[in-house]
């Protein structure tokens, strides 16, 4: 044990969120200001990495990468095709640790812990960092299953509150009426957008705190896109959104920050206003105006 | 020069060509693949039916008269432990190689020595599989003929087919299935279950078929193993011999009676007949369990 679990403190209460002064544990929230800012007291980037490299095998995919993402915000992440991004995506919520010579140096934060920290349990990670593929994979079961899998997994909710769960999830990403009446059929026969949005809502149900997309929007027609970016939109000031995205309208329509990759390296980040306007790099420059990958 | 030309075939004519080399090819295929299927049915049908009486489920074989009431009960009771031992074996060896093993560091999959395994296991002819059973089980550990040796001896037959069909079917599942469940935090046991292994059934549910269908069309291991009984099963794992459908097959059709042949075609229709309800179930489960599949929008 160590001293700090001797004081009477929970080994599942985060360091910030003890007093200082005494090191105890934070006393009852009123629940009146809890409801007005359920985030008071909590560290204002939700996630920061500290020098981030990494390797696989001999190959090293990121170096060096100081990034801050302040809670509820929409981040962009952009760069050429083998920069990194998904790997920097996919390292978010250590979907990268089992990729075989896999090697990390500098940290990942989470709340100001180290989501490598031994205390870290990996599966209740995952479910506060979801994660929305480039492919929308909806399972081989029925819609409603779909949306209630990891609610299931979790044990969050069971036998008839799945079903509340479920209707409310697909009325958040407006897939409700689409879904209704076919909540027992295959996810398959939903459209490519739909499918997406199914597992949006299948990503939600299980109260994730941050959202990793990959191309979220790469395989859908323009409607779709447009559906899918006005949802994430929507989600920002509850959740914190990290987008990689190779529609560089997108990441201006969509994100509050853009970071722009190259090789590995985090060339250049900033408010996506900015960062498009008046970027600082060269290789930036020639990105974002088109004359680069 | 333009005698050369016309002497090509024309596009139409090539289309012809081609059209019939796939479509009689395809057709021949189809019936050597077919052919023989139906002949042996249509033989064991012609053969059986005229004299066929129901009384051979109800009755049990006197000598070689009689019912098959004992070999069907005992064939039953063989596909049955087979479908336990050997299917439990066989699927949790698929999952392992397919899922827990892991990659070598240049990327092949890790389970070399089991797989091998598997493989050899697979070439040796069962007879010599059923020997080794005898001289083991049923001679060694004073075992004697009996269901117990006959299970064990039938299941290590079937396990390599099992293990490798999983395993198969397991590493077909896309990866965004697996990268999906593993997103949603779901643990790696629960997301085979729920997700991976759902979407493999098909794979499974076939090769635990293929291996009831050896298991009930086997012979020379049970003669060594199970031996032969005219009564019903009892419940005694060992020290008591057990009836099979095969017995009849093998050993009445050149018997000089009539009585004897009847029983051997009798036997080949139920085998027959056991093997069609097989595959009709593996159908209705892997339907079933399907329905909502990528394959099946
Ligand atoms: N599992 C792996 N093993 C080895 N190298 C990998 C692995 N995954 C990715 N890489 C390498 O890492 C580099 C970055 O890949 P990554 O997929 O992160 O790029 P990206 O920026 O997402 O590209 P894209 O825009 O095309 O999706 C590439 O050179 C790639 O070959
Ligand atoms: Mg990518």
């Amino acid at each position: 044990m160590t001293e700090s679990s001797n004081n009477g403190v929970g080994p599942n209460v985060p360091l910030d969120r003890r007093d200082p002064a005494t090191g105890q544990a934070p006393g009852p929230v009123d629940p009146a200001l809890e409801a007005i800012d359920p985030d008071r007291g909590r560290p204002a980037n939700v996630i920061a990495t500290r020098g981030l490299s990494l390797r696989f095998g001999d190959k090293t995919i990121l170096s060096g990468i100081d990034m801050l993402f302040p809670r509820g915000t929409i981040t962009a992440l952009i760069g050429p095709t083998g920069s990194g991004k998904s790997t920097f995506l996919r390292t978010l919520n250590r979907m990268n640790d089992k990729v075989s010579g896999f090697r990390y140096g500098g940290d990942v934060l989470l709340d100001d812990e180290s989501i490598w920290a031994s205390h870290q349990d990996l599966l209740a990670l995952r479910r506060r960092v979801g994660m929305l593929f480039q492919r929308p994979n909806p399972f081989p079961m029925s819609i409603r299953d779909n949306v209630v899998a990891g609610v299931k997994a979790h044990r969050i909710a069971k036998g008839k509150q799945l079903d509340v769960v479920a209707e409310e999830r697909l009325r958040q990403v407006g897939l409700w009426d689409a879904a209704k009446d076919r909540l027992g059929d295959s996810p398959f026969r939903l459209s490519g957008g739909q499918q997406q949005l199914l597992c949006l809502a299948r990503a939600l149900a299980v109260g994730p705190e941050v959202l990793l997309l990959d191309e979220p929007t790469s395989s859908l027609d323009p409607i779709s896109t447009e559906n899918v970016e006005a949802m994430l939109k929507s989600l920002a000031p509850a959740l914190t959104l990290i987008v990689v995205t190779h529609n560089l309208g997108q990441a201006r329509r969509v994100s509050h920050h853009t970071m722009f990759f190259y090789d590995g390296a985090l060339v250049e980040h900033g408010p996506t206003e900015v960062l498009f306007e008046h970027p600082r790099e060269d290789q930036t420059e020639r990105y974002v105006t088109g004359r680069m990958g | 020069m333009a005698k050369e030309v016309t002497a090509l075939p024309s596009p139409r004519r090539r289309h012809l060509a081609n059209w019939l080399f796939f479509r009689v090819g395809s057709m021949l295929a189809l019936l050597l693949v077919v052919g023989p299927v139906l002949w042996v049915v249509v033989t064991v049908v012609a053969n059986a039916a005229p004299h066929w009486k129901w009384s051979v489920l109800t009755t049990t074989t006197q000598g070689t008269s009689g019912g098959l009431e004992n070999a069907v009960l005992g064939t039953l009771l063989l596909l049955l432990g087979v479908l336990v031992i050997a299917g439990v074996i066989g699927v949790a060896g698929g999952i392992y190689l397919a899922e827990l093993v892991g990659t070598k560091a240049n990327g092949k999959p890790r389970g070399g020595v089991f797989r091998a395994a598997t493989e050899v296991l697979s070439g040796v002819p069962s007879i010599v599989l059923g020997y080794v059973g005898f001289t083991a089980l049923v001679v060694g550990l004073h075992w004697q003929l009996s269901l117990l040796p006959a299970w064990i001896v039938l299941s290590v037959m079937v396990v390599p087919y099992i293990a490798r069909g999983t395993e198969t079917a397991l590493r077909q599942v896309p990866t965004v299935y697996r990268e999906g469940a593993e997103a949603l935090g779901m643990p790696l046991g629960y997301g085979l279950r729920k997700v991976v292994l759902r979407s493999a059934i098909p794979g499974v549910v076939t090769s635990l078929l293929i291996a009831l269908a050896i298991s009930a069309g086997e012979t020379a291991p049970l003669l060594y193993t199970a031996g032969w009984s005219v009564d019903n099963p009892s419940f005694s794992l060992l020290h008591k011999q057990v009836g099979y459908l095969t017995y009849p097959v093998w050993e009445f059709w050149d018997y000089p009676s009539k009585q004897a042949h009847y029983l051997s075609f009798d036997a080949a229709l139920l085998l027959v007949v056991i093997v069609l309800i097989l595959l009709v179930t593996a159908r209705l489960i892997v339907a079933r369990t399907q329905r909502h599949a990528e394959s099946r929008r």
